[in-house]
């Protein structure tokens, strides 16, 4: 009996039975999993959510690898076929080009895609990021602490909120000069941390009302450590499900201000922009201009959507196993 | 008489003021007043509560829902929000320095460190993302100055002092995977984590079976005699009270009507409400007859009595309890204090009556 004072570990009540039968004498003792395991758990079970984060992943894996390998130069356009000057279709030319040319400059649109990819995914997650960070902080102090200091926040908010954001979007780039993915990028994030901070204040609001805010504030636990130790992890699952809401709904975003002209600078490969270049080419009947980027958008919006659907069910602390 | 009484009642805060003499008393509550501003009007929660207490004492403070109990231990610790709550008046003296008074950076150095509090609701007191083990041992840190590594040494110690077993593997679990009597357990050995001078327990067994409700007293009594900090139990169970402390203090209507050592409120009340709620206990013996109870209920918080508060359902009242309202007196010949006119010298004829019925109450509800 080399395995006496070795621990085992069985997961399933099922494995329990069977190890049991093989060795009557065990002892058993119940180990207990943490949040993070039981959510994990819980998120194996969720199959729409492990087939969308596989899809949003893969995206991000394109978007971090695919530049490094073929990075996008404006110069490097092949060189011009006069007679196919609207570019060509998918597999017909003489190499490689899966998803095809574009027209007159005939940019290869596989490296156009990859090179979007990635930028559009670092604009809507580093403006998500940016726009969580203020919003829960803005939300947390306006709900915990209410009074005044949650009647400016908040009207500010609903003043904010009041601007029709998509028109605010188009003026600010105009006057910080759009073109530049950064300066998009902070723009997405100054405008969009309205909700999140509505959206903590109001979990906050009824979180700061439970006893173990009592019991902390009893331990001399000061304010700030109340807000941010103890209240926010339990408000947490709302906000990552609402950060990865966000960065689809940037995606759709940067997409439509660059489409119509007012996001980055046209000759920067983004996925707007590349749809915004292709929208005379699908009249000439140039589909695949169009259409693969469109389809890495709806790639990512759709994975992170299922992705948060399967988050907000397995982040929840009070759901069952 | 009339008239002092008068301006006792309008005046705001205690005739006396400053650090209780006596260095031995480590709490002493004067004239506290906490009323809640509602859209009605204004509630008079706690409205005028004295009492005192030793080192190493306990004192229970008894009284029917809404009588305001609970808020004076909360406006103790200074949990009320403000607004809608106000602390109106008042001092609370703590161990030579007024709670009232102290900046909030200061109050958070007693609350955890000196004063610990156990509540009522043991199942919503327990963070659930955190386990117990990190808990216990954030006040430690905060309090004690020791590491990480310390400090959950010493919670596995505090939980072995509250009788649970294998603490070690307790530390790591979740609150959820508890049981309402272990987190109680839990809620104990962190008030008892740092040593504190005094442990305010409201209503630490209310939420708790029966069983578990013994258990819990018992160790509630031998913590407090182990570690020697004063006890403050808030409870509405007279049975509570006469087994776990030696002082009582009994409130009524935002008011402490009668106070003293447990074995002379109990055994020889001197307010007619303490006489009632002895009265209205259920016992063996009297099965089949229909139960004492104080008729009437508890005054309206908006349209208080201008006198006595408890003048509307006391059975002993007369003009005058309709008109002023009586101070916290000394009781002649007791260590009890009451808020009651009949202890009044002159008032022998009614006077010998209450005892009549007192000494009848107590002998029914002791056999």
């Amino acid at each position: 009996m080399d395995e006496i004072g070795k621990a085992r570990v069985v997961e399933t009540p099922a494995d329990l039975e069977d190890l049991l039968a093989a060795h009557p004498d065990y002892d058993v003792q119940l180990e207990s999993l943490n949040q993070r395991q039981l959510a994990w758990r819980r998120f194996k079970r969720h199959r729409m959510a492990l087939l969308g984060s596989t899809m949003f992943l893969s995206m991000v894996v394109i978007g971090i690898v695919g530049p490094q390998i073929l990075p996008f130069d404006k110069n490097a356009y092949l060189p011009t076929n006069q007679v196919v000057n609207v570019g060509r279709p998918p597999m017909v030319i003489p190499y490689f080009h899966p998803f095809g040319e574009t027209t007159q400059l005939q940019y290869d649109v596989f490296t156009l895609v990859i090179n979007g990819i990635g930028l559009s995914l670092l604009i809507s997650v580093g403006a998500t990021v940016v726009a969580t960070l203020i919003g829960t902080i803005v939300g947390g102090l306006s709900g915990y602490f209410g009074g005044w200091l949650d009647t400016i926040l908040m009207r500010i908010v609903d003043a904010l909120l009041a601007l029709p954001l998509i028109y605010l979007i188009l003026v600010f780039s105009e006057f910080l000069g759009g073109g530049n993915w950064f300066t998009v990028m902070l723009i997405f994030a100054l405008l969009g941390w309205l909700q999140t901070a509505r959206l903590v204040r109001s979990v906050i609001l009824s979180l700061r009302e439970e006893d173990y805010v009592d019991a902390a504030r009893v331990a001399g636990v000061s304010q700030m450590r109340i807000i941010f130790r103890h209240l926010l992890p339990n408000a947490l699952s709302p906000i990552i499900v609402a950060a990865t809401l966000s960065i689809a709904a940037l995606i759709t975003a940067e997409a439509f201000v660059s489409f119509v002209g007012y996001g980055i600078d046209p000759s920067t490969p983004t996925l707007g922009n590349i749809l915004s270049g292709a929208q005379e080419a699908i009249g000439a009947g140039n589909w695949w201009w169009a259409v693969f980027p469109g389809v890495a958008i709806v790639f990512i919006v759709l994975g992170i959507n299922f992705m948060g659907d399967g988050l907000q069910d397995a982040l929840d602390p009070r759901a069952k196993i | 008489m009339k008239q002092k009484t008068e301006l006792t009642d309008l005046e705001v805060g205690p005739a006396v003021s400053g650090p209780p003499t006596d260095p031995d008393i480590l709490l002493e509550v004067r004239g506290l007043r906490t009323y809640f501003h509602v859209m009605d009007g204004t509630v008079k929660a706690v409205d005028g509560v004295d009492f005192s207490l030793r080192r190493g004492e306990t004192l229970g403070i008894v009284g029917e829902s809404g009588c305001g109990k609970s808020v004076t231990a909360l406006t103790i610790m200074q949990l009320l929000d403000i607004p809608p709550g106000e602390i109106a008046g008042g001092e609370v003296w703590f161990d030579g320095r007024d709670l009232l008074e102290l900046r909030p950076e200061e109050l958070r150095h007693v609350r955890g460190a000196d004063i610990s509090m156990i509540f009522q609701e043991p199942m919503t007191s327990l963070n659930p993302v955190f386990t117990i083990g990190n808990q216990i041992s954030e006040a430690i840190i905060l309090h004690q100055h020791v590491g990480k590594k310390e400090a959950m040494v010493r919670a596995i110690e505090s939980l072995k002092a509250v009788g649970i077993s294998a603490p070690e593997r307790r530390v790591k679990q979740y609150p959820h995977e508890m049981s309402g009597g272990i987190r109680q357990r839990v809620m104990i050995a962190m008030a008892l984590s740092c040593n504190p001078k005094l442990i305010i327990a409201d209503e630490p067994t209310t939420a708790l079976d029966v069983t578990i409700q013994a258990q819990i007293l018992e160790l509630i009594k031998k913590i407090q005699a182990d570690s020697g900090a004063a006890l403050l139990l808030i409870t509405h169970d007279l049975a509570v009270v006469a087994e776990t402390v030696q002082n009582v203090a009994v409130m009524y209507a935002g008011r402490v009507v009668e106070s003293g050592p447990v074995e002379d409120v109990l055994l020889r009340p001197q307010h007619p409400y303490t006489l009632g709620l002895l009265g209205s206990i259920p016992a063996l013996h009297k099965r089949g007859r229909e139960l004492d109870v104080i008729k009437g209920v508890v005054p309206n918080p908006f349209r208080m009595p201008p006198g006595c508060k408890f003048e509307p359902r006391c059975p002993y009242a007369w003009d005058k309890c309709k008109q002023v309202e009586p101070d916290l007196v000394a009781v002649p010949g007791r260590a009890a204090l009451s808020r009651c006119f009949l202890h009044l010298p002159d008032e022998s004829t009614r006077r010998a009556e209450f005892d009549r019925v007192s000494v009848a109450t107590v002998a029914t509800g002791m056999s």
